[in-house]
């Protein structure tokens, strides 16, 4: 049977699978550990997966204009360990780090050195095997760490950012930059999942991407009620600055037990936040932090008593719920450029089935 | 013709743009150049352009220094901004300042 299948790249002969990894290796088009040798068959059956052609275009990185087509996001998938049955999520997240607001150029270059971090929602979680619990944002889940990595060998590879030889100048880097992808744990969920909240039907899947700087967590096991455990999120948020942008929150399904006691839904976690997470000016300076434009806010105000909030606007925060179900431990995720440089992106997922 | 042990892999990179923009033909001296000086910013990115300029002025008969901040180190110069820009400068400086 003919293949309709046509790969265009260039390709290389090799004498094995070892050799072709360490051919990777060699020529940079590795993150750092061993990669699957993309065959023609595998990069086939990825694009068959998600009914692509090769030369389908998935997005176009606004300031570079570098064109991401499906051909080239398989082989990477491939590299990175996907399964076939992956790459419609892949191909979405290609879609949302692909939009303007997303600023893709600005967050993987900068020497603040964001990652990406994709939340998948819907039932294309379980589907997959997408790990939304115990240990989530750790090792051991094929899904969870082969489609963050993903992501990130088509940015190094497809859009040139590498950090050994490339555009990618972070000074310190991110362990997220090596994969980081979880589902949203909808089954200790006090209110809606993530995607419906960002416009989308409850039977849709989505991804959602984040340009997030290494995360925060914190224990509150004593605290049980609502307005003390946003209490401790603020105060791991204050170091951020007033007047901060987009900012997740990652809630424990113990600590999310108690807001679905309460009856509580996202909208009063954001206006609690916004409302009574604040600090004078003297405060904020004693905290070293500086107040005025370059934090987001109207002006500077001479009156040390000036109240400043913490959050932009209620809508900075982004909560989701996500973890095992033992243990009291959250988890502040802070945006590249004090979430006011990049937004989030949800796209929806388009499968075969 | 390929060993049957042999394995047939596919180059993962990609050089594919719809970007038409190229670099500008350089002068070949700058006396009686229009000098732009084009900050990203960076809190001393003035600085440094400020600097260089003092240095071209000493060395060169450079006529003057045209300054325009793009606002945002993370994006490009908006198109309206750099059309101005074009037109008031012929060689321009860029720089940034963390």
């Amino acid at each position: 049977m003919t293949n309709p299948i046509r790969l265009t790249s260039d390709s290389l002969e090799l004498p094995g699978a070892l050799e072709a990894i360490e051919t990777y290796f060699e020529k940079g088009w590795s993150d750092g550990l061993p990669v699957v040798p993309p065959t023609p068959e595998a990069v086939t059956a990825t694009l068959e997966a998600a009914n692509l052609a090769p030369d389908a275009i998935l997005g176009i990185e606004p300031v570079k204009g570098a064109v991401i087509t499906a051909e080239k996001a398989a082989i990477n998938a491939v590299m990175a360990g996907c399964k076939p049955e992956y790459m419609p999520v892949v191909v979405a997240a290609i879609e949302a780090i692909t939009q303007p607001e997303f600023n893709l150029h600005g967050i993987t270059v900068s020497t603040m050195g964001a990652a990406i971090l994709l939340v998948v929602n819907g039932p294309i979680t379980k589907q997959l095997e997408i790990n939304s619990g115990v240990s989530v944002f750790g090792p051991g889940h094929r899904a969870n760490a082969t489609i963050g990595r993903a992501i990130r060998l088509i940015v190094m590879n497809v859009l040139g950012t590498r950090s050994n030889d490339g555009l990618d100048k972070g000074t310190l880097g991110h362990p997220g930059k090596y994969t980081w992808c979880i589902a949203e744990n909808e089954d200790r969920l006090p209110w809606e999942p993530l995607h419906v909240t960002r416009g989308l039907n409850e039977n849709d899947s989505s991804v959602t991407v984040f340009s997030g700087l290494s995360g925060t967590p914190f224990g509150e096991h004593e605290a049980s009620d609502p307005e003390q455990i946003l209490d401790a999120f603020a105060q791991r948020m204050y170091p951020l600055g007033p007047g901060v942008g987009e900012t997740i929150i990652v809630i424990c399904p113990e600590h999310a037990a108690h807001f679905e006691r309460e009856g509580w839904d996202k909208k009063q976690v954001e206006q609690y936040l916004f409302k009574s997470a604040r600090k004078t000016v003297a405060q904020w300076a004693e905290m070293g932090l500086p107040t005025g434009t370059r934090t987001g806010q109207a002006a500077t105000p001479d009156n040390p008593d000036h109240v400043l909030n913490l959050l932009a606007s209620p809508e900075s925060v982004i909560p989701i719920v996500a973890g095992g179900d033992g243990g009291a431990w959250s988890m502040v995720i802070p945006n590249w450029g004090r979430g006011l440089g990049s937004k989030a992106v949800t796209r929806r997922i388009v499968t075969n089935g | 013709m390929a060993q049957e042990t042999t394995i047939r892999v596919l180059d993962p990179t990609a050089t594919q743009s719809i970007a038409t923009d190229g670099m500008a033909e350089r002068p070949g001296s700058l006396a009686g150049m229009r000098i732009g000086l084009l900050t990203n910013d960076k809190m001393n990115a003035a600085n440094l352009l400020d600097a260089i300029f003092d240095v071209l002025a000493e060395r060169f008969e450079v006529t003057s220094a045209y300054k325009i901040n793009k606002g945002d180190a993370s994006r490009p110069a908006e198109p309206d901004l750099l059309g101005d820009f074009s037109n008031e400068v012929d060689v321009a400086l860029l720089a940034n300042g963390d």
